[in-house]
């Protein structure tokens, strides 16, 4: 028996054989994504954040038996399909967060997580929601690439 | 999915070649006063101009998150006279390589190596002269055509103007032609800085949108026809070796070919300390990475420890530490001007106190990986690496194949930090490909890259001062003990004490150490920072008056060490006087507020930063907002600048705070992000305000120099807040957070 589910939209199928692997390795190196990141392998830093039925998760440490018939969406499926990018991506680009940009896709898809349950976070809530780890340290920068994205996405939906 | 490493090469190489034209800008013996380099007599860097006049342009210098890939070429296109908005940026530049009689390998046309905050240092007169030359040939082609004086024709944003008839030509429509005029060097000039209108602003990652939208543009991402998947199981301790395993489990994972056992390879330090640069292990080779990585779990391998590494603890290490400055045996002396005894004699007040930090990782966030196909005569190498020649260096050392057949294809790096300095994830790569004849990729794990760190060496320093009457500093003795390393002894407060004496112990240790974001800064100013703030409290003086004081007379002194030629009293008082003003220092605080100052010269730039934290009854920090102000001369991106003092100034309270690596038994025992704590977004502070300076001096790097006044101003703010001084990092071991 395969295991089936749905990757940026687009149904896939991994052999009962892979059944282990973690979700990371198989977008990686099956699917060929190379937008999740490998940073800790733990679930420590956030850098393989991918969203599960919209939710955040960290494709390090889930199977890929674990997301069997869920949605997966990577940094790669968060634009729209006219290709116009997610308000947290545009966020990102007005403030130009990036420093190295490892762990930045795992950030956008931390954020755009927390905003689509929680639209206009509070400084705490930031702080107890972003939890990803970035070595280079661009925290300022994202607080408020959140901060605009918040305000982009009231915007949108007014 | 399509693969992506060939596809970017063939890209580069058509992007580079087709349709448009290449510019190749040899440059006659042109080399930077002062330099230290060994950099080539001329250059050139791939400007491609289009037909439609759009334009690709290549960073001599890849990026590691110190923004070099969008700093590089602003000089240049600047210069040229170039439209910023119809440029695009090639993802690599390949290294161009060249030999030196004596064989030593180095760079044909510009400085591609990134560390010591010298990549603006070293190619901005390069990247100018290139950027002006290459315009002067688009005036020369367009004087030609129109028949004209060149000496009537002006440039703007990628047009050659005529302005008495208004007659306009494309760079794209003159480039066929410019490229074969010579230009010779009299005749090229510089803009003078208010002619700018590249350099000067605002300026965006060029690879931005790649990052956000997930493009494979890391080492890490990169794929190669026809590589193995390697994994290597390596020792977790120094010099340990394998004693069991359980080939035969490893072997049974579906998609694993073989196994190889990998030796030790040693070097040594300049202090004669052996130096392990390649561990002990075997390398798992598999059809795919998930094969590699279960067959590495499946060897379950057990380990024969080094008996020479037994008593190498970083504990152990740090109490000789303070044995040794503790005490009076003789150090080796490094700077004595003046008389310290004397002054100590005479001394109103004597203060003196230890000061301490561990060893620090570098946990760079993208794991070490390497391609590498050794072929019979020449090979390809591809990775991110701080320093391209060094690359193909090892292939041929280890292979024998001329360094000038490596084609070496650099990629963006996820953080280097100084350990992208290092070799060893080069060596493995290159000796299994060259063992294999087949191309090979590596990856290593967080575990792999935090074991075999070569940390940021480990220090105890005493610091005696003295007062006189009027509160003046009389005499300064900084006293240290360290695992190699020296002390940033040529930094202030030199030149600001009359009477100051430096010296060191040298001590033998295995611990492996290497550069770590401004070598020994942090750690230096951690000392001399908190030594001064704890002066002005005796003095019963404002910490920030009291460094005004220790600032004057504002002067350039000549600087002895390295990264610099002087130093300038004047220009970090300005960076003091700067951060403390957007932080209102001296306003009044909430209770259990308190404001930290420290600020500190690095490689030619100079950084002052201020921190607002509180510490609450129950011993619980928190860090408010920072302010910092930086002097890096003429500030090229301003956008980059900020951005680097926020990170940069951010990693320096990590090290503060969190960044301690615990060895025992030449093995470092906390080993990835749970047992490393690293600074996340709850503990950072939620807003840094930044000033530049703005002066005209040449500009200076700024990846390193907010990083090193971190430490101290954090530690003085804490002092602040709560009458605790902290002297020993990490200082989370003294107080919540
Ligand atoms: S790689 Fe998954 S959390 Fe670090
Ligand atoms: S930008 Fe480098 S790790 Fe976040």
């Amino acid at each position: 028996m395969s295991i089936e589910f749905k990757l940026n939209g687009q149904s896939v199928r991994v052999k009962a054989s892979e059944k282990d692997m973690p979700l990371l390795w198989f977008i990686r190196e099956n699917a060929g994504l190379k937008g999740t990141k490998f940073g800790c392998g733990i679930g420590q830093c956030g850098a393989c954040t991918v969203h599960m039925n919209g939710e955040a998760v960290r494709s390090c440490s889930i199977t890929v038996a674990q997301v069997k018939d869920t949605n997966i969406r990577t940094i790669e499926g968060l634009a729209k399909q006219s290709g116009e990018l997610h308000p947290v991506q545009q966020a990102w680009m007005q403030v130009d967060v990036p420093q190295c940009g490892y762990c930045q896709a795992g950030q956008i898809m931390a954020a755009s997580a927390m905003l689509s349950k929680n639209p206009s976070p509070s400084d705490k809530d930031i702080d107890s929601q972003m939890t990803n780890i970035c070595r280079c340290g661009t925290y300022v920068r994202i607080r408020q690439a959140i901060k605009i994205a918040a305000d982009n996405l009231a915007k949108e939906v007014v | 999915m399509a693969s992506t490493g060939l596809d970017r090469r063939q890209f580069l190489k058509s992007s580079a070649l087709a349709g448009g034209m290449l510019l190749s800008i040899n440059l006659p013996m042109f080399r930077i006063a002062n330099a230290n380099t060994k950099a080539s007599s001329d250059w050139c860097i791939y400007v491609e101009i289009k037909p439609d006049n759009s334009v690709v342009m290549a960073s001599p210098v890849m990026d590691m998150g110190q923004h070099m890939k969008t700093t590089g070429p602003m000089m240049l296109a600047d210069e040229m006279d170039l439209d910023w908005d119809k440029i695009s940026f090639a993802e690599h530049c390949p290294a161009y390589l060249n030999k030196s009689e004596e064989g030593e390998i180095g760079y044909q046309y510009s400085d591609m190596g990134t560390g010591g905050s010298h990549a603006v240092r070293r190619n901005w007169d390069y990247m100018r002269t290139a950027g002006a030359t290459a315009r002067q040939m688009m005036i020369d082609q367009a004087a030609e055509l129109w028949r004209v004086n060149p000496e009537s024709l002006s440039t703007k944003a990628s047009y050659v103007v005529h302005s008495a008839t208004g007659k306009k030509l494309s760079y794209g429509y003159l480039a066929k032609g410019a490229a074969t005029k010579k230009v010779d060097k009299s005749r090229i000039k510089l803009k003078q800085t208010k002619d700018y209108v590249i350099m000067g602003r605002d300026t965006y990652t060029v690879d931005l949108e790649q990052i956000v939208t997930g493009k494979p543009l890391f080492g890490i991402d990169a794929e190669y026809p026809g590589a193995l998947q390697v994994m290597i199981l390596r020792a977790p301790a120094q010099g340990a070796s394998v004693d069991k395993a359980n080939k035969e489990a490893a072997l049974a994972i579906p998609g694993v070919i073989k196994l190889m056992d990998i030796e030790a390879q040693n070097e040594e330090y300049w202090t004669k300390d052996e130096k392990q640069i390649v561990s002990a292990g075997i390398a798992v080779v598999a059809e795919s990475l998930w094969a590699a990585m279960q067959g590495k779990r499946a060897l379950s391998a057990s380990w024969k420890p080094s008996k020479a590494h037994q008593d190498q603890s970083s504990e152990h290490q740090q109490a000789k530490f303070r044995h040794l400055v503790a005490g009076d045996f003789e150090a080796k002396v490094r700077k004595n001007d003046g008389d310290v005894q004397a002054a100590f004699s005479q001394a109103n007040r004597l203060i003196d106190e230890t000061y301490e930090t561990p060893l620090f990782a570098h946990a760079c966030m993208e794991p070490f990986n390497c391609i590498a196909d050794i072929r019979e005569k020449d090979a390809t190498i591809i990775v991110g690496h701080q320093f391209p020649h060094m690359v193909a260096e090892e292939v041929e050392k280890n292979t024998g194949i001329d360094a000038l057949s490596v084609e070496v294809i650099s990629q963006r790096m996820g953080g280097g930090f100084g350990r992208r300095f290092e070799r060893d994830f080069l060596r493995e790569a290159i000796y299994l490909s060259h063992t294999l004849k087949q191309p090979v990729k590596i990856t290593w794990t967080r575990e792999d890259e935090i074991e075999r760190d070569f940390f940021a060496p480990a220090y105890v320093m005493r610091v005696k001062a003295s007062l006189d009457e009027n509160n003046k500093v009389t005499g300064w003795h900084h006293r240290q003990a360290q695992t190699r390393g020296g002390a940033r002894d040529d930094c202030f407060p030199a030149k600001l004490v009359k009477n100051y004496k430096t010296e060191h112990f040298e001590y033998p240790s295995k611990i492996p150490t290497g550069p770590w974001r401004g070598p020994a800064h942090l750690q230096w100013t951690f000392a001399v920072e908190s030594m001064t703030d704890e002066l002005a409290y005796q003095a019963n003086e404002d910490p920030l008056a009291f460094r005004f004081k220790l600032m004057q007379p504002h002067q350039a002194h000549d600087y002895e060490g390295w990264g610099a030629e002087s130093i300038d009293s004047g220009r970090m008082a300005k960076c003091y006087e700067s951060a403390a003003k957007m932080a209102k220092w001296g306003r009044k605080l909430s209770k259990n507020h308190g404001l930290g100052i420290a600020g500190h010269f690095t490689f030619g730039s100079y950084a002052a930063f201020v921190i607002e934290v509180s510490v609450s009854e129950q011993n619980e920090l928190t860090l408010l907002d920072a302010w910092g102000a930086i002097d890096c001369g003429f500030a090229i991106n301003p956008n980059h600048i900020r951005n680097q003092m926020e990170g940069g100034f951010i990693d320096g309270l990590n090290a503060a705070l969190f960044n301690k690596v615990t060895v025992e038994k030449g093995q470092a025992v906390n080993n990835n992000f749970h047992t490393l704590r690293w600074m996340k977004m709850k503990e950072s502070p939620n807003n840094i305000q930044v000033d530049i300076i703005q002066n005209n001096f040449p500009p200076t790097g700024v990846g390193e120099p907010p990083t090193a006044p971190a430490a101290a101003a954090l530690a003085n703010a804490i002092y602040a807040a709560s009458g605790q001084r902290i002297r020993q990092l990490p200082l989370s071991d003294s107080i919540r957070i």
